[in-house]
C-alpha cells in the first residue's frame, strides 16, 4: 500500500497531519485526519473547585474561549441545582452572539472565505485575507476589520477581556450592564446586521453568480451524506445558547431529539489506533467505519450541522437566507460540505440580528443577575461552538470540588466527516497513482471548509509550517515530496 | 516611548505556559509606568489587537528547536511568514501584513521576540514546567529587563 502524507497541518509539529493511503491500483483507499489530542484533562481538573471551572476551561483553547466558558457555566448551573435569572441568561447570550460574530467573521473572510472569494485555483500565497482585500476593494477589509472589532467588544464588555472571559458563575453572570454599555452595543449590533447583509450580497456577487463555483459546490466530492446535529429552541430553531440537541437524518427527518444529560445514552466514542482521536458517533445506529448513509453513525456538527438539524432561524432576515440556500442547493439537507460556508455567513446574521434583539431588550439592564446556588452534585452543559457542538459534564464531591470531568469538543464531534471529506476530494485528485496538481487546494478546501479547531496550543510563532505532501512506495520509503 | 511585554502560551499546558511564567517574573521587577506586562493565551490577531498603540512590543513565547531551554532573540524579520494550515491560525506575521495593508497606524516600531527553546510541544494538561525549561526563566527575565533599560 502506498502512503501519501499531507503534514504538517497544524503549528504541533508532529502531530497533526493527513495521510492519504492508496490501495494497489494506486488509487485513493482511505484517508485519515490526525488531530493532536491533548491528554490528562480529566486528571488536571481532579479535585480543583468547580466554581474555577469556567476559567480554566477557558483556557483549553485560544480560539474558542468563550464556548467552553458558558459550557462550563453551564454545567455548573445544573451541578448546583440553580437557575440563572433571565436578565442573566440573556446577557450570556449577548457576550455569546458576540464571540459568534468574531469568530465567523475571521472564519470567513481570512481562513475559509478566502477560497471562494479569491478563487479555489487561485495560487495559495493569494487566498488568504490580502488576497480578499485585493478582489473586494481596501473598504471591505476595513469593514471587516471592524465588525470582528465590534464582536470582540461585545464579548469584553461584558465578559472582562475577550479572550478570557471571567464573567459566568453558577446562578448567573457577575457583571450587569450600564447606559453607556447599551448605548455602545445597540450601535454595533446595528452595524453588524447591514455587514451580514453586505457579506451575504457578497457570497451572492461572487459565489452564486459564478455557475462555476456553484457547480463546484455540488459537485460530488464534496457530499457527505452523514447525520446532522446542532441544538435548537422549543420551536426547533438554531439556537446557540441554549435548547436541546437535535439530530436529523439523511433525508431531514428527525432521528432524535435529547436533553444534554442524555448524551452518554446517545453518543459513543470509538477510538481507533492511528489516531489520538475519538470519533464519536450515533450509540443507536453504531459505528460501521467511516462511512457515510443512514446505516452508519457518523454525524456532522457545526454551521451545516446546525442549519440541517434545525427548521430554519429564529430571526427574519437569517431565516430568509436559510430558505434560500435550501431552494438554490436543491432541498434539505444539503450535503456539500461547501455549504459551510454559506451556512456560516448564515449564522452571523443571526446571532447579529439576535444580538440586536437582546440589547433593545428592556430586561438587558436589569441588576438581577444572580441566583443563590444549592447542593453540589452532577452537571452537564451544551452550547454551540463556532465549529459545533460542545459538551461538559462534571461530577462534585460535597465539598464542591471536581470528581469527575468530561468534555466532548466540537472538532472531535466533525472528526469522521472532516476523514470522509479529505479522502473524498483526494480520490478526485489522485488516480491509478498519479497525483494531479491541486491536490492541496482540493484537500485543503475539504477540511477548512468545517473550520476544525486542531491546536489548543497557542503560539505567536512560527509563521507556521509549509505544507507538505510526502508519497511513499509500498515499502514506505519516501519517493516523492510536495512542499509549499 | 510606551513598551508592552507580553507572555504567550496556554496557562495550562505544561512548558507551553513558558512565556507566561516569563511575563509573570517580569512583573516583580518592572516598575515603570510606561511599562506595561500582560499575558495571552491566544495568538494571531488576537495577539495584535493587545500590541496595537505600543511604541515597542516584546514577545516571550516558546519556539520548537533543538536545544530545549535555550534563549533565542529574534525581530520580525527572522520569522517566515510562511502560511500556517491551522484553519484557524492566522498568524502574528499574517495580521501584521493585513494591518499595514489597511493602513493601521498603531503597530510599534518595533517587535521583539525572546523565545525559549522546546523540543516538542507538550500534549498532556499541567500548570508544572519540566526543569529544563523552567530553568530559562530566570535567564530571559535577565535578557529582556537588559533589553527594557538600554532602549528606553
Amino acid at each position: 500500500m502506498k502512503t501519501v502524507t499531507i503534514d504538517p497541518i497544524t503549528r504541533l509539529e508532529g502531530h497533526g497531519k493527513i495521510s492519504i493511503f492508496l490501495n494497489s491500483e494506486g488509487n485513493v483507499e482511505n484517508a485519515y485526519l490526525q488531530i493532536p489530542e491533548l491528554r490528562g484533562f480529566e486528571r488536571f481538573a481532579q479535585g480543583r473547585r468547580a466554581e474555577d471551572m469556567p476559567q480554566i476551561t477557558s483556557r483549553i483553547c485560544g480560539v474558542c474561549p468563550v464556548a467552553h466558558h458558558f459550557a462550563s457555566t453551564k454545567a455548573l448551573d445544573d451541578a448546583f441545582n440553580v437557575k440563572p435569572p433571565e436578565a442573566a441568561k440573556k446577557l450570556r447570550e449577548l457576550m455569546y452572539c458576540g464571540y459568534i460574530i468574531y469568530d465567523h467573521i475571521l472564519h470567513f473572510y481570512y481562513l475559509g472565505g478566502p477560497d471562494f472569494i479569491v478563487g479555489p485555483d487561485a495560487p495559495p500565497a493569494k487566498r488568504n485575507i490580502l488576497g480578499v482585500i485585493e478582489k473586494t476593494g481596501l473598504e471591505i477589509g476595513k469593514e471587516v476589520i471592524k465588525h470582528r472589532a465590534y464582536g470582540q467588544k461585545i464579548t469584553s464588555i461584558l465578559g472582562g477581556k475577550a479572550t478570557h472571559p471571567v464573567c459566568g458563575l453558577p446562578g448567573g453572570i457577575s457583571k450587569s450592564l450600564n447606559k453607556d454599555e447599551t448605548k455602545d452595543i445597540k450601535n454595533m449590533a446595528d452595524s453588524c446586521v447591514e455587514f451580514s447583509k453586505n457579506s451575504l450580497k457578497i457570497f451572492e456577487d461572487i459565489v452564486l453568480k459564478n455557475k462555476e463555483y456553484v457547480d463546484l459546490i455540488k459537485s460530488d466530492p464534496y457530499q457527505l451524506k452523514t447525520y446532522n446535529m446542532g441544538l435548537v429552541d422549543n420551536e426547533n430553531k438554531v439556537n446557540f445558547y441554549d435548547g436541546l440537541i437535535r439530530v436529523t437524518d439523511q433525508k431531514g427527518k428527525e432521528f432524535v431529539k435529547f436533553d444534554v444529560k442524555d448524551y452518554c445514552k446517545l453518543i459513543e466514542e470509538r477510538v481507533e489506533e492511528w489516531s489520538y482521536m475519538k470519533f464519536p458517533y450515533l450509540k443507536d445506529i453504531g459505528w460501521k467505519g467511516l462511512k457515510d448513509g443512514i446505516e452508519s453513525g457518523i454525524y456532522r456538527v457545526g454551521p451545516l450541522g446546525r442549519l440541517n438539524a434545525s427548521e430554519g432561524m429564529a430571526t427574519p432576515l437569517a431565516n430568509a437566507e436559510y430558505k434560500k440556500m435550501y431552494e438554490t442547493l436543491g432541498g434539505k439537507p444539503v450535503n456539500s460540505t461547501l455549504a459551510f460556508h454559506w451556512a456560516r455567513l448564515i449564522e452571523l446574521m443571526n446571532v447579529s440580528e439576535r444580538a440586536k434583539e437582546l440589547i433593545n431588550d428592556p430586561e438587558i439592564t436589569s441588576t438581577k443577575i444572580k441566583n443563590p446556588v444549592g447542593e453540589p452534585g452532577e452537571g452537564f452543559g451544551v452550547v454551540e461552538a463556532a465549529r459545533g457542538t460542545l459538551i461538559h459534564h462534571y461530577k462534585l464531591d460535597n465539598k464542591a470540588l471536581i470528581k469527575k470531568a468530561n468534555l466532548i469538543v466540537a472538532t472531535t464531534n466533525n472528526a469522521g466527516a472532516i476523514s470522509m471529506s479529505i479522502r473524498d476530494a483526494a480520490k478526485g485528485v489522485i488516480k491509478k497513482g498519479k497525483i494531479e496538481q491541486g491536490l492541496l487546494n482540493k484537500v485543503e478546501m475539504a477540511f477548512r471548509a468545517y473550520d476544525p479547531c486542531f491546536a489548543c496550543a497557542t503560539h505567536s510563532l512560527p509563521g507556521g509550517m509549509p505544507l507538505q505532501i510526502k508519497i511513499y512506495n509500498e515499502d514506505r520509503k519516501l519517493i516523492h515530496k510536495i512542499q509549499r | 516611548m510606551k513598551t508592552i511585554v507580553i507572555g504567550v502560551g496556554n496557562p495550562i499546558l505544561k512548558d507551553d505556559a513558558v512565556g507566561v511564567h516569563v511575563a509573570r517574573e517580569l512583573k516583580k521587577f518592572v516598575k515603570d509606568s510606561n511599562i506595561e506586562i500582560d499575558e495571552a493565551y491566544t495568538g494571531g490577531m488576537n495577539l495584535l489587537d493587545l500590541i496595537l498603540g505600543f511604541d515597542k512590543a516584546i514577545i516571550a513565547d516558546s519556539f520548537i528547536g533543538e536545544k530545549e531551554g535555550e534563549i533565542r532573540k529574534l525581530t520580525i524579520n527572522d520569522i517566515s511568514s510562511s502560511r500556517s494550515l491551522n484553519p484557524h491560525g492566522l498568524t502574528l506575521i499574517e495580521s501584521l501584513e493585513m494591518a499595514k495593508r489597511l493602513g493601521e497606524t498603531k503597530i510599534p516600531k518595533e517587535i521583539i521576540f525572546y523565545v525559549i527553546i522546546l523540543n516538542e510541544y507538550p500534549s498532556e494538561f499541567g500548570e508544572e514546567l519540566s526543569a529544563k525549561v523552567g530553568s530559562a526563566i530566570p535567564k530571559a527575565v535577565k535578557m529582556i529587563l537588559e533589553e527594557l533599560s538600554n532602549k528606553k
